[in-house]
């Protein structure tokens, strides 16, 4: 069977490359850079995508540094990541930094632990209160909603010259923020949406809040769901013969959310993410595509992409000869680094990626092009 | 037409859950047992729909089947492993060893698929027709006549036929079915093997138009938990009832109303159904056999 076949090959792989980063031989420059990240639960698909991401730059260890790791998973509740990154930081074993989950309420829980250690935590969740905690060794590879809405709203608005909006979020607290942020953003630009409202994420049909949508004559579609729901939406959308643009939150990027849908359906269909590996862009990006697809028979996102450079900045500054977890901290938030993604730098909180883009369908592929890039955006901060 | 068109979905979106119920439900009456596992059970059948589906290039309506076998098989797994050694403990240890079987269903699928979300392939057809105004999916119509032609065939199975019989009487006092000579633990193996091929039909149904992830079925557990509770403590007919009823608020009333207020809405109804009749709108039948 395909699927058993490629989550064979794909655990293989992953099996294969923590057993050679395991095996290293101990060196006098012998580290560890833990993963302590969800594969299992309801954040298992970003979750995966930010395990192999960061297996994949500690591929690359520089000369003469002997990397350990190990893969921890966090499952969905605090306590078991605070029980990962206490097995992995608290042993005495020489850690310089870890590859944290990406659910926000774990980050939050792990972040009081991290400190005490002195170990940065590198991630890629998007939950804005876990930069805001006043603590110096967390550091977000992925940009926040204050960018990646601005982003969103900005290209509704200036690009496509829409006026009325109707924005359709999750209720989840994800839902929730990015919502906030388009409301504001929106506002900022002059524009107000004509309707608003929440989904359950377990909602199964999505036709009565697209009934109620289109009753509000927008001119356009904004969408801030999961990955399922996305999908579901356009799909039915399409079916019911709605031709209105739909701009999408980003997990309209990852390409599981695509394969869902026919290729005609994603006509007209735009998204805003950090980065989109599968539309390529450049030899580097297109390398990292190829690189990961052969490992883990799957395709790369955003979260892998910015997991991926956040661990190379880790190990860049390691070649720069940080050798204790406070001399990588330094080099995180003092550094600029230039990633796959985009350029990385601390904004003094830990907040590291400043850029976002919006990517569209073109009706024939799922795979989407590069419509719009925004860098440098600080957005409506709430 | 706009109410028509979301009646017509919510009827297909309660059919689905109607299976989801039943083979809850059959479980429920054969063992007293509640399954938590169900949810997880229509989530595997969802999976295996969608991993068959590139080896079997037939439409769903022909993979139906072949889903259903399996299941009926990982039913009498679980029967064996997580029901027939504890039967004779309390009611919580079944509970809790359903509760497990789940979470292994749950982090399996996430190992073997993937968790990325999947879609099984439609039971004919992927299309819409137009009726009179109406766009109706044609999986939408499908899952309708398809649920029904289950429910009723299962509904004869057991009204009808000697098998059927023995099953409710197994169901009603496996101590005086035993007594009779009817071969006890074989009947409640059949139970989970129906119930968990129900799970396997409803996955499959779902799986299409509503897609199918590791973690679909925490939620889907609950609603067939609330339809049963809704429609009757183990009645069938009430399963069936109580699953309409949360689809028509899903899909209906969250049309007027918004989704979140829609779902208050149902657990208010619930809550005034248990007050006005603890029973369940179809409880009475059950009442009277306990």
């Amino acid at each position: 069977m395909t699927i058993l076949r490629r989550t064979v090959r794909a655990t293989a792989m992953t099996g294969a490359l923590l057993a050679a980063l395991a095996a290293t031989p101990a060196t006098a420059a012998d580290f560890g850079f833990p993963v302590l990240v969800p594969v299992t639960g309801f954040l298992s698909l970003e979750g995966t995508s930010q395990r192999n991401g960061a297996v994949l730059a500690l591929r690359k260890a520089p000369a003469g540094i002997g990397v350990r790791s190990t893969v921890i998973d966090t499952g969905t509740s605090p306590e078991t990541a605070v029980t990962a990154l206490d097995r992995a930081a608290g042993g005495g074993d020489p850690v310089l930094a870890v590859a944290a989950s990406m659910l926000g309420t774990q980050m939050l829980a792990m972040l009081p632990l991290a400190k005490e250690y002195g170990v940065p935590l590198v991630t890629v969740s998007g939950t804005a209160s876990i930069t805001e905690q006043g603590n110096p060794w967390v550091f977000r590879f992925f940009p926040g909603d204050a960018v990646t809405k601005a982003a969103h709203a900005r290209y509704v608005v200036e690009e496509l010259g829409k006026r009325r909006p109707a924005v359709i979020h999750q209720t989840t607290a994800y839902g929730q923020s990015g919502q906030a942020h388009l409301k504001a953003e929106f506002e900022r630009l002059g524009v107000r949406p004509v309707f608003e409202e929440g989904v359950d994420a377990s909602a199964k049909d999505l036709l009565p809040v697209i009934t109620k949508a289109l009753a509000a004559e927008p001119d356009v579609l904004v969408l801030h769901l999961h990955s399922a729901p996305t999908a579901l939406f356009i799909r039915q959308a399409a079916a019911h013969g709605v031709t209105l643009p739909v701009v999408a939150g980003s997990a309209m990027h990852q390409p599981s959310t695509a394969a869902l849908l026919d290729p005609a359906e994603l006509k007209g269909v735009c998204a805003e993410t950090a980065a989109s590996p599968v539309s390529g862009g450049s030899p580097a990006v297109e390398a990292f595509t190829a690189e990961y697809r052969a490992a883990f028979g799957t395709e790369p996102d955003a979260f892998a992409l910015g997991q991926y450079d956040g661990m190379r900045m880790v190990l860049d500054a390691v070649a720069g000869g940080a050798r204790t977890p406070d001399a990588v901290r330094a080099a995180l938030s003092a550094g600029r680094h230039e990633g796959l993604a985009m350029t990385y730098r601390s904004d003094g909180k830990g907040n590291m990626a400043h850029s976002a883009v919006i990517v569209c369908y073109d009706g024939r592929s799922r795979v989407p092009a590069i419509a719009k890039r925004y860098d440098d955006v600080t957005g409506v901060l709430k | 037409m706009t109410l028509l068109q979301l009646l017509v979905n919510g009827v297909a979106l309660g059919a689905a859950y109607a299976l989801v119920a039943l083979g809850f439900v059959l479980v429920l009456n054969a063992t007293a047992a509640v399954n938590f596992a169900q949810g997880d059970l229509v989530m595997a059948g969802g999976l295996l729909a969608a991993a068959l589906a590139p080896h079997l290039p037939v439409p769903g309506i022909l993979l139906l089947p072949a889903v259903m076998a399996v299941m009926a098989g990982l039913g009498l797994a679980v029967c064996a492993a997580a029901y027939l050694p504890l039967r004779h403990r309390p009611p919580v240890s079944v509970f809790i060893s359903t509760i497990a079987v789940g979470i292994i269903l749950q982090n399996g699928a996430t190992l073997l698929s993937g968790p990325e979300p999947k879609s099984a392939p439609p039971l004919f057809g992927g299309g819409t027709l137009e009726i009179g105004g109406l766009v109706v999916a044609e999986q939408s119509a499908a899952i309708v006549v398809v649920a029904a032609l289950l429910i009723g065939a299962q509904q004869w199975v057991f009204a009808r036929t000697q098998f059927g019989r023995r099953l409710r009487a197994t169901a009603q006092d496996p101590e005086m079915a035993r007594a009779c000579g009817i071969p006890v633990t074989a009947m409640v193996l059949a139970t989970f093997a129906i119930g968990t091929a129900c799970a396997g039909a409803a996955g499959l149904l779902l799986a299409n138009q509503f897609f199918v992830t590791p973690t679909s079925g925490g939620d889907l557990i609950l609603k067939a938990y609330i339809a049963v509770t809704l429609g009757g403590w183990g009645s069938v007919p009430g399963a069936v009832a109580g699953a309409l009823v949360i689809a028509l608020f899903e899909v209906v009333v969250s049309a007027v109303l918004s989704y979140p207020v829609a779902l208050a809405a149902l657990y208010a109804t619930l809550l005034a159904v248990l007050v006005v009749r603890p029973q369940g709108l179809f409880g009475e039948a059950a009442r009277r056999r306990a």
